[in-house]
Formats: structure tokens, C-alpha cells, sequence
């Protein structure tokens, strides 16, 4: 066989490798999709929604978990958005070429792939420890923590595409700096930075490990964010490893519902994402 | 002359809104929360250490390389979460950049145009999915299919062959380490894939059709250009995916079977760090049990931060060589 | 017949036809002195010594890299945005030294308008573009805000074809609209003097003769001193000429004698195309 047929064999085996490893890749997720939809779609009853977690054995839902997610999440993500902007601000505006900026932005994405379980033993260790109990709070507080360095790099990345011929069309008309940012970057920058904050939320949303160690779980309903609070993660976990068949399908329900909600979260955000680009 | 004055006088006496004061409030507020990033990644470190320093002081470091792990008789070492925590990620390597790989491939080189951003999108969805619907979709669907069809299979081609047979010992029990290697992979590879098509994308087309005119095929092409062209970012994207793979809990935890020993068949069960974590926490009793656990959250944090580190300081020098 | 369209329609070498239209005599608004301008370690502007007359239009023009652009943005010291650029000498208006160190910045900025090279409209409509800069300053009652927004869009000649879209975005108007938008926007905050950093080089044609004939309009107001690499465009707007080269003004007089009897041999060899 000469050298040509063998590098067209060759040539063909790695293009023929490649396009089954892409059809892999879909292939799980069509498979993870398809089994959760299978098997959660069973448990999406009016009762999973207006009934709370029962003991094993019992008919109920989930409501109180649904209800305790939110509102983790919620306050996770208005603890850390701010808090996000800000710090991306600065890196972005205030902070050209400095050291103190490079390591914060080193720092920040160190942050942000760390191990969330390790968010949850730090807020553990910070706030659970000294006040005695698990709460909902230390929950929202570890979220918060998995929410900023998003936010931090979506707000940079975004102000930094803000073109400087617009900051300086604003100083040139006697605009303070903070002015300049807050009513014509911002502006500019704002369809990426909704699409990174919605980007956080679908993030903190399916996330265990860090509320594990800080909301814990609870059993039944609660509004009090200073005490444990139910979360359909810590829920999944607990009832997909029982042995009971009940709560088992609870979890898968659980498990759907997370998933349609990153789904629309990711999907929205990329729709957002493109149309802004095409806008322009 | 007279108007111009005017203009002065009208502005100065206008008081200027939320000048000066304005611009340190603002600058100040944003510099305050910046340090905040950095003292919350100083937080965990000392969190971490003083939670850790009872496990240290009592099992010196001979900690790292003991086995055994008896919360009755309170002896506890952390070689097993090591191993398990080390293994699992290499397998999610071993299987996860070929696969990455050969997507970042097909969707840069081969897709037609129609097709790249729905593929890419459905690729990067597998990123979006939470750690634990992989941990219930692995315990209740993939792991009872490799129990069936994959594991005996593996037990029936290598068991036999000596040497490596030791690695596929054991009755196919579905839970273990292959199968949370095996899933970990499926949780990396779009990261380490969506950073190899960024990658890709940025080699010049006239590099890729100065090769495609002497007569080169794709995959010389992508094998002899491409790819040492983006050989640091390659290797950040895999660094990134080794971070991500290091760290994983929830998708572990379900199918590991959570073992505190060390087998060298790797389809027995095991345990990693985060599983450990996650399973024995809230439950564990006594200081010195609590803190042998922080003392493995504080060993897996340092092991992160280093891949990371790592990841970060070779795309950053990329992103030098490439002014972008 | 507004000076612009006079000066196209008599060949450059009658210069008596100016004198024939009523003028007020020349004062000087600006006095450039002894001005060096650093990016970084490299000396970009070497001691540039000129006026800049009220009610005129003064060009900057030179080859690529010749530093106009770098002096007309020591005028309002928007360089200042950026460390490691500085001004060193005196920029004297009205007899006060704008690059003194203890000056407001964004007061001065207030006093002289600026029109860029690109148009760059803000992302928001095109009401709240205008009234961007007098917000800054001035807290007006509605109404006066409207008629300030009108008057500022009527001056750029712009005001016919968007009045009935003012809440529309700045970003939906063409090339050459969003130009005379930022023109309204710099007027609109009544500064004393503009300065035109190429406006028209970005846009097309018919765009580029309605500029110029806006600039016509705008110099019986303002001090007026813009940068271009168009000579011709030099020659029809401005009433005075500097030429730099290399970070040096090479001469500095009045437009006619600059095109017609340069004094010095590198103007008249960049007027006539030998270099550029």
C-alpha cells in the first residue's frame, strides 16, 4: 500500500473518529434528557406542588423544597449580583494594568472553578459554627459565593467590549467617571451582563454540595431563613439514595424540575446572547 | 465676552451634581468589593487550615498515606479519598479529552456552517447539567447498564490477560470507580472541548491553507498545524477539565459505593474526597472525625488550586502570544 | 449665500472676495504656548506655539503621525484618561491656563465640545443623547430641556428628519445622521469651543459636504478648530491653516496663503502631494 492510501485511510478513520465522538456527546445528553423526562415526568403532579416532603411511605410533594430553593437562590443571587458588578467594574475600569487587578482576576477564576463542596465547609466554618445551627442564610451565603466570580468575569468581559471612543464621547462632554460608567457603559454592557447573571442563577440552581453543610434540610414547611430550610438538591440526594420507591420518584421529579429550569436559564441566555450580536 | 462668562458662571454656579464626590464614592465602593473577592479566596484558605490543624496535629502528615479509616476508633488517613479522588479524574481524562477532542474537531474542521451552533450549544448543555442529576441519571440508569453490558464485557476481554486482569477483578457490581470515572468524563469534556474549539478558532486560516495547498489531509492539517499552534491552550482547556473533574461531588458520591479502601481493580468501589465529604459531614461525630474531613476538603482544595493555577498562568501566557 | 457655498464658488487665489462680507475682526480664544505632549517616554508634540481665533475655523492638517489628532486632544485634555500620557507648557483660553494641574477637568470638558472620528452615539434615544450633557449641568423643567434638545438639533441640521423619532435609539439613525447627532450632542451643552477630530472621514460623500456645510453654520458661534487629512476639505472649511509634521507645526497662517503662497518648502511640497 503506498504512503497516499495509507495517510487517506488514516485521514478517514480520525474524521470518521471525530464524528462519532460528537455523536457520543449528544448521544448522553439525548440519553440523560430522555431518562429524566421518563422518569420524572411520572411524579409532576399538582400534588408535587402544593404538598410538602413526607416521610417514607407517604403520598406528598414537594413543596417545601421547591419554596426553599427559590428563595436561596434568590437571595444568592441578590447577595452576589452586586457584589459581582462591582468588583468586575473595577477590573474592568479602574484597574488597567495594575497588579492588585491581575490578582484579583487570578483569584477570581480560581473561584470560580473551585469545588463548591469546598464553598459550603468555608461557610461552614464562617457563619453555621459561630451562630450554632444550620440556616437558610449560610445556604444563600454559599451561593452567593459560587455567584460572584461569574458575575465578576461576565461584568469585566462585558465592559471591557464597551468601546473607549464612547467613554471618551462622554468625558468630552464633562461626564464624571462614575457617570461614564454607570450611564453609558453599563448601558452598552447591559445585554451581557443579564445574560451572565441569568448564566449564575442556572448555576447556583442545581448546585448540592454547597448546601449541604449550611441550609441542611428540613422536613417541613418553613419561611424562617434563620433555621434550616428544605432545597430540592439536598432532597434528590436524600430520597434518590433511600430505598423507598416513592420518595425515589419524588427525586426524579425534583431532578426534572431542576433541569427544566437550567435548561430554560441557559437556553434564554444564549437567545439573549445572539440577538443582541445580530442586533448590532 | 460677556456670554462667555455667562457660561462659566451658569455651570459653577449649577453646583455640579455628583462630581468629585461621586468619583471616589464610586471608586471606592468598587475597590472594596474587588478586595472582597480576594479575602473571601484568603477565608477559605484560613477556614480550611483551622479546621484542619486538630486532624494534623494529631496524625502528623503520615496522614496523606494511611488507609485505614475507623471513625470508632477515631484513626482516620486520607489515602484512600486520595487515590480514589486522583483515579477517578484520570479516567475522566483518559476517556474525556480524546472525546472533547474529537468534537472540538468535527465542530471547527468538519460541520457544515448550519449545523455548529446547535451542536455547540447541545455540547455545552452538557455542561449546564447539574452535578446531581448525573449522580440519580448514574445511579439509576448507567450504572446498572454497566453492570450488565459493560462490565462483563471488560471482565471478559482483560480479565483473563495476567498483570492487567488485576485491574478488572472483582464481581461487576455497576457502583465503582470505572463508572464514576466514566461519568466524570461526560461532565468534562465540554469544558475542555468548548475551550479547544475557542483555541482552534483563533489559527490563522492562511496557516491552515498554506498546509491544505501543499496537499495536506485534514487531519495532517489539524494534527501537524493546528494543534501545535494551540498546544498551551490545549493543555489550559485539559488543566481546566482536570480542575472541574478533581472537584466534582454530587455526580461521584451516587456511584462510587463510597468505600474507604483501596483496591487496584478499579471496578470495585471506592471514594474521593468530595464524596467523602458529602456522605459523612453532617453525620460525623466527635472534633477529630469533623476535622479529618476539613483536613481532606483542605488537601483537595490545595490539589485544585494548583491544576488551576496551573490553567490559568498557560492561557494567560496564550492569550499573550495571541494579544487577545 | 452663507460663506461656505462663497468660498467654493470663487477660485482659491481671489482672496479679496472675503474681505467684501462683513466680519468682526479676529479674536484670539485659544493661545497654544510652547506645548510638548509624552506618550509614554516618546515625545509626540515638540513645542506647538499657536492661536486659536473665536468665531473661525482653524484646520490641523499633516501626514499620518504628525500629531494633530494628539494636539487636539491637549485642548480638552481628554488624554488624561490614559496614565503615561502628558502635556507640558500653557494652553491659555481667555487668559486662564487650562493645563494647570489644579483645573476641573470635567468643568473645562463642559467649556469645549468634541466630535470624534467615529460616531458614537450612546446607547439610549436619541432625546436622552442630546440631553446627556445638559443633565450633567443643569437641572431644566422639562419644557427647556425640549426646546435645548430642539435648538441643539436644528443647529446640526438634524432636527427635519428625526423629530418624529426622538425616543427612537441613536443607535438606529445612518453613518451620517449619528456624525451630526454627535455634533447636536457636543452643541447642545453651549460649549464656547469645538473641536472635530476628523468628523467626516468615516462617512460617505453627500454625508461629508453636509458636515462641512454644518461647519459653516456653526462659525459664527464657536471657535472652531478641526483635524483632517483632506486637504481640500481644509481649504473649503477653515479660515486658518496649521501644518504639523513629525510633532512640529511647520507653519501656521491664514488659509488662503497657506495653499496659495506657503512660506515654507515642506507645506508647499505636502499641499502639492510630493509626500503624504
Amino acid at each position: 500500500m503506498n504512503v497516499y492510501a495509507r495517510r487517506r485511510i488514516a485521514n478517514g478513520a480520525v474524521m470518521t473518529l471525530s464524528v462519532a465522538a460528537t455523536a457520543f456527546g449528544v448521544l448522553w445528553l439525548v440519553l440523560v434528557l430522555w431518562t429524566l423526562l421518563e422518569n420524572g415526568v411520572a411524579a409532576i403532579t399538582p400534588a408535587l406542588f402544593s404538598q410538602m416532603t413526607p416521610p417514607p411511605g407517604s403520598a406528598g410533594g414537594l413543596l417545601n423544597a421547591i419554596f426553599g430553593s427559590i428563595v436561596m437562590t434568590l437571595v444568592g443571587t441578590l447577595i452576589g449580583t452586586p457584589t459581582g458588578i462591582l468588583a468586575g467594574t473595577f477590573l474592568a475600569e479602574y484597574s488597567r494594568g495594575s497588579r492588585f487587578g491581575e490578582v484579583v482576576r487570578f483569584i477570581n477564576d480560581i473561584l470560580l472553578s473551585a469545588p463548591s463542596i469546598i464553598v459550603g465547609l468555608f461557610v461552614y466554618e464562617l457563619m453555621v459554627v459561630p451562630m450554632g445551627h444550620f440556616s437558610a442564610w449560610a445556604g444563600a451565603v454559599a451561593l452567593a459565593i459560587i455567584v460572584i466570580p461569574v458575575v465578576v468575569r461576565t461584568t469585566e468581559d462585558m465592559l471591557n467590549l464597551v468601546p473607549n471612543s464612547l467613554r471618551e464621547a462622554a468625558s468630552a462632554l464633562g461626564s464624571p467617571k462614575w457617570k461614564v460608567i454607570v450611564m453609558v457603559s453599563y448601558r452598552a454592557a447591559i445585554q451581557g451582563m443579564v445574560t451572565g447573571v441569568m448564566l449564575a442563577v442556572a448555576r447556583i440552581a442545581g448546585e448540592t454540595a454547597p448546601l449541604l453543610f449550611t441550609a441542611l434540610n428540613n422536613q417541613f414547611w418553613s419561611i424562617d431563613l434563620n433555621a434550616p430550610m428544605a432545597n430540592l438538591p439536598v432532597v434528590i440526594f436524600q430520597f434518590a439514595m433511600s430505598p423507598y420507591a416513592d420518595w425515589q420518584t419524588l427525586a426524579w421529579g425534583g431532578a426534572l424540575l431542576i433541569t427544566i429550569t437550567v435548561l430554560i436559564l441557559n437556553i434564554g441566555a444564549r437567545a439573549i446572547a445572539s440577538w443582541s450580536t445580530f442586533k448590532q | 465676552m460677556a456670554a462667555d462668562t455667562a457660561v462659566v458662571g451658569r455651570l459653577a454656579a449649577s453646583g455640579r451634581r455628583g462630581g468629585v464626590i461621586g468619583d471616589v464614592v464610586f471608586r471606592s465602593l468598587t475597590f472594596l468589593f474587588a478586595l472582597l473577592v480576594l479575602l473571601i479566596l484568603g477565608g477559605v484558605i484560613v477556614a480550611l487550615i483551622e479546621g484542619a490543624v486538630p486532624a494534623f496535629r494529631t496524625f502528623g502528615l503520615s496522614f496523606i498515606v494511611t488507609e485505614v479509616w475507623n471513625p470508632v476508633t477515631e484513626k482516620f488517613g486520607a489515602l484512600a479519598p486520595i487515590y480514589g479522588t486522583l483515579v477517578t479524574s484520570t479516567i475522566a481524562m483518559l476517556v474525556g479529552i480524546p472525546v472533547a477532542f474529537g468534537v472540538a474537531l468535527f465542530i471547527t474542521e468538519i460541520c457544515p456552517l448550519c449545523l455548529k451552533r446547535p451542536l455547540g450549544t447541545m455540547i455545552e448543555l452538557l455542561a449546564a447539567i447539574p452535578s446531581i442529576i448525573y449522580g440519580i441519571w448514574g445511579l439509576f440508569v448507567f450504572a446498572p447498564f454497566v453492570q450488565q453490558y459493560i462490565q462483563p464485557a471488560i471482565i471478559g476481554i482483560f480479565g483473563q490477560i495476567p498483570g492487567i486482569g488485576a485491574l478488572f477483578a472483582g464481581p461487576p457490581l455497576g457502583i465503582g470507580i470505572l463508572t464514576a470515572g466514566f461519568i466524570l468524563a461526560i461532565m468534562v469534556l465540554p469544558f475542555i472541548s468548548s475551550i479547544m474549539r475557542d483555541v482552534f478558532e483563533t489559527v490563522p486560516p492562511m496557516l491552515k491553507e498554506s498546509a491544505y495547498g501543499l496537499g495536506a489531509t485534514r487531519t495532517e492539517v489539524v494534527l501537524r498545524v493546528v494543534l501545535p499552534f494551540t498546544r498551551v491552550g490545549v493543555i489550559g482547556g485539559i488543566m481546566l477539565g482536570l480542575g472541574r473533574a478533581l472537584g466534582e461531588t454530587m455526580a461521584v458520591t451516587f456511584v462510587i459505593g463510597n468505600a474507604h479502601t483501596i483496591s487496584a481493580s478499579i471496578l470495585q468501589p471506592g471514594t474521593t474526597i468530595s464524596a467523602s465529604l458529602a456522605n459523612e459531614f453532617t453525620e460525623a461525630f466527635g472534633d477529630l472525625y469533623r476535622s479529618s474531613l476539613i483536613a481532606l476538603g483542605f488537601i483537595l482544595f490545595v490539589i485544585t488550586f494548583i491544576v488551576l493555577a496551573i490553567a490559568k498562568l498557560l492561557l494567560l501566557r496564550l492569550q499573550r502570544q495571541t494579544g487577545g | 449665500m452663507s460663506p461656505a457655498t462663497a468660498r467654493q464658488a470663487m477660485p482659491i487665489s481671489s482672496p479679496d472676495s472675503r474681505r467684501t462680507e462683513a466680519q468682526p475682526a479676529p479674536r484670539q480664544k485659544v493661545l497654544i504656548r510652547n506645548v510638548d505632549f509624552y506618550y509614554g517616554a516618546f515625545k509626540a508634540l515638540k513645542n506647538i506655539t499657536m492661536p486659536l481665533h473665536d468665531r473661525r475655523v482653524t484646520a490641523f492638517i499633516g501626514p499620518s503621525g504628525c500629531g494633530k489628532s494628539t494636539l487636539l486632544r491637549v485642548l480638552n485634555r481628554i488624554y488624561e484618561l490614559y496614565p503615561g500620557q502628558r502635556a507640558t507648557g500653557e494652553v491659555m483660553v481667555d487668559n486662564e491656563n487650562i493645563l494647570s494641574p489644579g483645573l476641573d477637568l470635567n468643568l473645562l470638558r463642559a467649556r469645549i465640545g468634541m466630535v470624534f472620528q467615529k460616531p458614537t452615539p450612546f446607547p439610549m434615544s436619541i432625546y436622552d443623547n442630546i440631553a446627556f450633557g445638559v443633565r450633567l449641568y443643569e437641572s431644566l423643567p422639562r419644557h427647556e430641556l425640549d426646546e435645548r434638545v430642539e435648538s441643539a438639533l436644528r443647529r446640526a441640521a438634524l432636527w427635519e428628519e428625526v423629530k418624529d423619532k426622538l425616543h427612537q435609539s441613536g443607535l438606529s439613525l445612518s453613518g451620517g445622521q449619528q456624525q451630526r447627532l454627535c455634533i447636536a450632542r457636543a452643541v447642545a451643552v453651549q460649549p464656547e469651543i469645538l473641536l472635530l477630530d476628523e468628523p467626516a472621514s468615516a462617512l460617505d460623500p453627500i454625508s461629508t459636504q453636509r458636515i462641512e456645510e454644518l461647519i459653516a453654520e456653526l462659525r459664527p458661534d464657536y471657535c472652531i478648530a478641526i483635524v483632517t487629512h483632506n486637504m481640500q476639505q481644509a481649504a473649503r472649511t477653515s479660515d486658518y491653516t496649521a501644518f504639523m509634521y513629525l510633532g512640529e507645526l511647520i507653519e501656521f497662517d491664514e488659509t488662503e496663503r497657506i495653499f496659495t503662497r506657503p512660506k515654507q518648502k515642506h507645506t508647499e511640497d505636502y499641499i502639492t502631494g510630493r509626500f503624504g
